[in-house]
Order: structure tokens, then sequence, then C-alpha cells
């Protein structure tokens, strides 16, 4: 009884909802939660702004697509992707939230059973002041990370079970890489 | 003479800036300043008092129903609800398992890593960890074969330079002093301990519901369905067994681990008793009720101050003498920025002031923290576990007088030995014990409860907005993980006027006020020596042994990342 998450792909929103853009993982979770085109067995949470406490319902699944807010010194509302091997080697810090998604992926690393897909997908925030709604650059940019999940769950769904013995896919972007450099004047990750 | 700059300090949350003096390799003066701007009453004022608790779990990153819990309680103060047993019996159990769970944590992965080399357990021999691991404990996963596969796997991690939660650490700093093999078995209950806290917050998804921050709070009571006999109850006897189960293995965990390495950890480092003192006052608004909340002299843990260290004498807490100076902090007051003002005549109003960023150092004769200082009666106060543990120790708590005893008994260390950076992770650990004791008791309270037919979780009487007075105020308070709690409520005309929340963090992590008083970070720095100015281990273990929470403080756009320490002349 009480697992807590039976779904192989679990999407989880993450970010603060009371400092206006830096909630746009939250709010692109709730949107795609009503959305008609999200494929069947796919679990959607809403994480605020835990961090290993996220642990459990994070480590049975396969594939985990975090939305979030995620600084790349670019303009706002420009989306970004990344992927879990990418973040493995940073601790925190770029990232919008302190929790680190980064320090979640790598506790992941150690307590799940099987290797991870995982796909982080942000917005560049604009506004991130105490208030409860979205700027309006951040809001017309909603609907592209919305898209953006949907067609990463769409390329799960297609694939299959990852369970089923198919290889971890690894990506890897240049470009976000090289904004993740530009993002840090101490060189480290 | 070198002015360090600690920035972060935290290892995983974050954002916290500790500056401080060092002449002579000791630390002569210290600053603490923190981003939080806290603007919760921005969003609160207007809305329904009933939901506040719904917008206040979401202030803080990692103890989000403390803030739910406060929030209800100040409602329920406001509007003179009692809530009825059941309620308080979830309320406690879930409160609890918060604080269990945030302790562990705690300890393994955010201070930890402060007294452990993971780099010297790569060398350890784990055929001797394993013999270390069974002289101190009984707990079943100590043998060899266990320690090499651990080492192994650690080794690999770091040879791919994947293990992100072990990049922060100065290995190989002389303050170092845990053989090896203490070292391998302190990183194998790392990784346990994740493990740990993943099965053991099942009971907030059994009394919560399934979703990370849980859902079932209510002013006036719990919406968690209590029936016995009724499968689809949230709360039934098969799940009673299930929370019994979970409970008993956690406080199988604490005694079995969490305790043996925080004494073995304790033993290496008996310096560590005589530094990081600080303040010396401490403050406890006293948590988990066992009657009704407004008699904190029925408290499990007990309501209290001590000042000056002397635990001959107990002093009364009353919320009416909370207050907060802006002197230091990037605000105004209407007032005047040398006055203090209590939280229901708070004022958020932000004027920085400081060096715009990039900068070398804070201009600390000025403002120089986004955190107020609060105060009673004018005097700064440590919250937190040791605070908790002391006043209770103080006034005579019987069960923690007796645990706290035979600890020191068999560290050999005098009381005066808790005034200290050890002492703080020790309290953190015994409360840890003790709360997990309790957990099964509430958890068997709430059964026989039910049993008796005694079913009843909310008390709706003042649920409609018709029933209020035009106007109320009430304080609510809860014992978080990191200390006293508040939130201030104001009602008016059925709508939130005014509302402040004073976080522990603040408390500890807090400036200099008007009188030129340090916080407990800033007073329990002074002295410490520094041997490495460039790696300032010794400032990251005493500031870690608050467990310096600015979650609750800090949503900054930065992109520094590691641990930064920076030596000038």
């Amino acid at each position: 009884m009480t697992g807590f998450v039976a779904s192989d792909t679990v999407v989880i929103g993450v970010g603060n909802t009371l400092l206006s853009d830096d909630g746009v993982g939250v709010h692109a979770a709730r949107r795609l939660q009503t959305d008609p085109r999200l494929p069947a067995g796919v679990t959607i949470l809403d994480g605020g702004t835990l961090g290993l406490e996220l642990i459990p319902y994070a480590s049975d699944a396969s594939r985990l697509l975090f939305l979030d807010a995620v600084n790349a010194a670019v303009s706002p509302g420009t989306l970004t992707r990344m992927t879990g091997s990418e973040l493995l080697g940073c601790s925190g810090g770029w990232n919008v939230h302190q929790l680190g998604v980064a320090d979640l992926i790598a506790a992941l690393a150690l307590v799940s059973a099987e290797p991870q897909e995982i796909v982080v997908l942000g917005l560049q925030p604009g506004y991130t002041d105490w208030g409860t709604s979205l700027s309006p650059e951040i809001e017309s940019a909603l609907p592209a990370l919305v898209d953006a999940a949907l067609s990463e769950l769409g390329r799960w769904a297609q694939l299959g079970d990852a369970r089923s013995g198919s290889q971890p896919l690894v990506h890897s972007e240049a470009s976000s890489n090289d904004r993740r450099r530009g993002l840090d004047p101490d060189g480290g990750c | 003479m070198a002015r360090i700059v600690v920035d972060p300090v935290t290892r995983i949350e974050g954002h916290l800036r500790i500056e401080a003096q060092v002449d002579g390799g000791v630390i002569t003066d210290a600053w603490s300043s923190g981003t939080m701007f806290r603007g919760i009453e921005l969003i609160l004022r207007g809305r329904d008092p009933r939901e506040a608790w719904i917008w206040a779990q979401r202030i803080c990153g990692v103890c989000t129903m403390v803030h739910a819990l406060a929030s209800v309680n100040a409602v329920e103060a406001a509007l003179d609800i009692e809530v009825p047993d059941n309620a308080r019996l979830i309320r406690n159990i879930i409160a609890a398992t918060q604080t269990i769970q945030d302790h562990v944590v705690h300890f393994y992965h955010l201070h930890a890593l402060d007294w452990v080399d993971v780099v010297s357990a790569l060398k350890a021999d784990p055929a001797k960890t394993s013999q270390l691991a069974q002289s101190i404990s009984d707990w079943p996963t100590s043998s060899t074969k266990y320690f090499k596969g651990v080492q192994d796997r650690v080794s690999a991690l770091v040879a791919n330079r994947q293990l992100s939660l072990f990049g922060s650490g100065y290995w190989g700093h002389p303050g170092y002093r845990l053989p090896p093999e203490a070292n391998l078995m302190a990183v194998a209950h790392y990784l346990e301990a994740l493990v740990f806290q993943k099965e053991f917050i099942r009971i907030h998804a059994v009394l919560g519901g399934k979703n990370p921050h849980l859902q079932t709070f209510l002013v006036g009571g719990m919406a968690t369905s209590l029936d016995p006999d009724e499968p689809g109850a949230t709360v039934n006897l098969e799940r009673i067994d299930f929370l019994l189960q979970v409970a008993r293995t956690a406080a199988g965990f604490v005694s079995q681990v969490y305790i043996p390495d925080v004494l073995a950890v304790a033993g290496f480092y008996r310096d560590w008793f005589e530094r990081g003192e600080g303040l010396g006052n401490f403050m406890s608004y006293g948590a988990y009720p066992q009657g009704s909340i407004k008699s904190p002299a029925n408290f499990f843990l007990p309501q209290g101050i001590i000042l000056n260290r002397d635990l001959s004498k107990v002093y009364p807490v009353d919320p009416e003498n909370v207050a907060e100076y802006i002197a230091h902090s990037w605000y105004a007051y209407s007032s005047g920025d040398q006055m203090a003002r209590h939280p229901y005549e708070g004022e958020t109003k932000p004027n920085y002031t400081g060096p715009k960023p990039p900068y070398e150092f804070l201009n600390v004769e000025q403002k120089y923290s986004w955190l107020k200082a609060p105060r009673y009666q004018d005097k700064s106060m440590e919250v937190g576990p040791l605070a908790r543990l002391l006043v209770a120790y103080a006034s005579g708590h019987t069960e923690v007088k007796k645990l706290v005893d035979s600890t020191l008994q068999s560290l050999k260390a005098p009381p005066t030995a808790l005034f200290s950076t050890l002492g703080r992770i020790a309290a953190r650990a015994l409360e840890t014990q003790l709360l997990a004791n309790h957990l099964v008791e509430w958890i068997e309270q709430l059964a026989n409860n039910m049993a008796k037919g005694n079913l009843l979780n909310h008390n709706g009487q003042k649920w409609d907005p018709s029933s209020w007075p035009d106007s109320a105020r009430g304080f609510g308070f809860f014992e978080a993980p990191r200390g006293s709690l508040g939130h201030w409520v104001e009602i008016e005309n059925q709508a939130i006027k005014n509302y402040q929340a004073v976080v522990p963090s603040t408390w500890n992590a807090g400036p200099r006020d008007a009188h030129g008083q340090r916080g407990a970070y800033e007073a329990a720095l002074l002295k410490t020596p520094v041997a490495d100015p460039d790696r300032p281990l010794e400032i990251l273990r005493t500031i870690h042994s608050f467990d310096p929470c600015l979650a609750c403080a800090v949503h900054v756009l930065d992109a520094r990342g590691q641990i930064r320490a920076k030596a000038s002349a």
C-alpha cells in the first residue's frame, strides 16, 4: 500500500508560486495536467520548492521531466533544455531554486535502482519578486513550455516502456552547455 | 588581519553570506547577511483567513508544513477555535515526522561532510570498518562486503566526477580528524539516510494526501477522514498498522545509526564542545500540545526562555515581547529605523542601501542584510533543537533530563559542553530520538480514540465567516525543526488585514539590532580558530550546526554555486 507514484513517467513542476516567474514550472505542470494531448499514464506533480523531499516521488520512475525556471542569462521567456547527465556534475547554484534540482538528480542517481532518463525544461524568468501571477513575457511563453513538455512526453511514449531494455538516452545540447558556462563567473559547474 | 567571505554557506539550500574578521588565526567579529525579502503579507492581504495556510506553506522550501501549521494555529487563535483531540494528534504526528525527517537529512546530507572526509573514506579498510560499526551499534548492515560495496560505488562516482553532493567539501583539510574507517562508515550511512527519508516520509503521504505538499490542514481541525473499518478512509486500522510500522522502523534507525554516529563523530572532535557557544540566550515557544493549545504548560516540549546560560531559571514567553529591528536591515520603518516594531505593527518596506553587486564586502556599519533582527525584550535569542532541549532540561522534563544526562555521561562531558557547536548537533540527535519514540505513542492514541468510536476531526462551529467578530488578531506558533516559528494574523471584515511571519532563521541568522547586539550566528563565530582562511571549514561547522534554512529566504538568481572563500589583507 501507499506506494507514492506508480507511473513510469513523472513530470515535476518546481518553483515558488509566491515569487512570480519563479513558479513558472508549477504553472506549466498545472496546465499540462488538464491538456487533452497529455499521454496516458503520466503522473504530474507540483514539487514546489522541495528538494531531497521529492526523492520518494521521483525515485521509482524511469523517466523524469522537470519543469522549472532556469537562469541561463538569456532574455525572459527563452526556453532551455538540459538532460540529467549534463546536470550530474554540478551542484546547485545556477538553478533559480536554491533547492538545486541538480542536487536532487545527484541524490536520485544514488538511490535509484536503475539509471533514469531525466530532462529539465525551463524558461528564463523575468520578474521574481513577491507575487502570485506570471509576468506578461512569461505568461505568453508558457504555452511553448507546455508544448515542449508534451513533445518530450510524446517522444518517450513512442519509444515505449523504458524498463523493457532500451538504452538510456543521453542527449547533449552544446548551446545549453555554453549558456551554463556563460552563467558561471567562477568557472565551476 | 583578513576578512573572510563565505557565500553561500549552505551545502544544498540557500543563500546566506557570512563575513568574518580573522586576527591571528581567530575570528574576532562576524556578520551574517541573508537575502530573504519577507513579503508574505503582500500576498495574503485581503484573502480569506481560512486559506492562508495554503499560501503560507509555500514560504519555505524544505519545511512547508510548519508554515501551514503555524498559519492554522494563528487563525484558530484569532477566532478562538479549539481543535478536536484527533486533529491535535494528527498534527503532532505530522509535525514530529517533519522534524525527525529534517534532522536526519540535516545531519547526514547537509552537515556530516563538515566532519567526514569522503576522499579519506576511499582509503578505508572495509574489514576494519565493519569491526568499528559492529562495536558501536547492532545495526544489521555492517558486513565487510557491504562497506566494500559502498566504497566501490563512491569511488566510481568520484572517478566519473558525478557526485555533486560530495563535491563541495574541503577534502584533505587538516581539520578533518576521523580515521578512514569512520569516514567510510559515515558515508555508508549518508547513503542509507537517503533511503531512510524516502521510506519515512510515507507517513505524510498517508496523512496529508499523495502530494509533496500536505493537503489536509483545515482551520478548526484536519480534513483527514477517520474510520477504523472503512477501506476508503484516510486513516483506518490497516493504515494505523502501517504508520506504526514506519514509526518503529524510524525509531530503530535513529537509535542504531544516527545517535551512535553522532557520538562517534563527537569523540574525535571534543574541542568543538568548547567552540561556537554563541549568545547563551535560548527561547522555545513550546510544541506538541498534549491537551489544549492554550495550555503550553502541558506541551510535550515546554515553552520558556533561558538567559546567560543559567539553567537554574526558566522564564515565561509572552509573544507581546517580540519585536523586530531593521537598523541593519534593508528596510525602512515609518516610525524611524532605530525603533523595533511588534509583528502586529510590522512593516515591510524594502530600502536597499548596500553595494551594487558584484562587490567585495558589505558595509556592515550600515544596513547589510535582508533579514530583520527579531528580539525578545530587546535580547537576541538562539532558537532550535538546542534551545528546546535546554528549556526542557531546565524545566525538569524527566525524559529529557535522563536522555541528556546519560549522553553527557557517555561523552564524559559537563552540561556546559552543550553550549557549543557539538552541543547543537547532539541536541538535534537527542530530540530526534525523543520524537521518534513519541510518534509511536501519538499514533497509538489516535488508534485508541478511533477504537472508542471517537472519529471527530474537525470543529466547524466557526467555519462560517458570519460567526466571526468584525476584527480579531491571533498569534500562531510552532517549534519548527530549526526553531521558533510565529505567524501573526489580523482579521478585519472576514478578510486578512495584516499578516507577519517571524521564522527561525531570522532569529538565528539575523543581523545586529539598533543597540549593536549580534545575532546568534554572529555571536557563535566569535573566538573560533580558522586554520586556513582560504578554506574556512570551521565557519561552516558552526553555522551549519544551526541548520541554516535560507530556503525560507532565498530565491535569487545567482550562478556562483560553490562555497567561496576569499581572504584579503
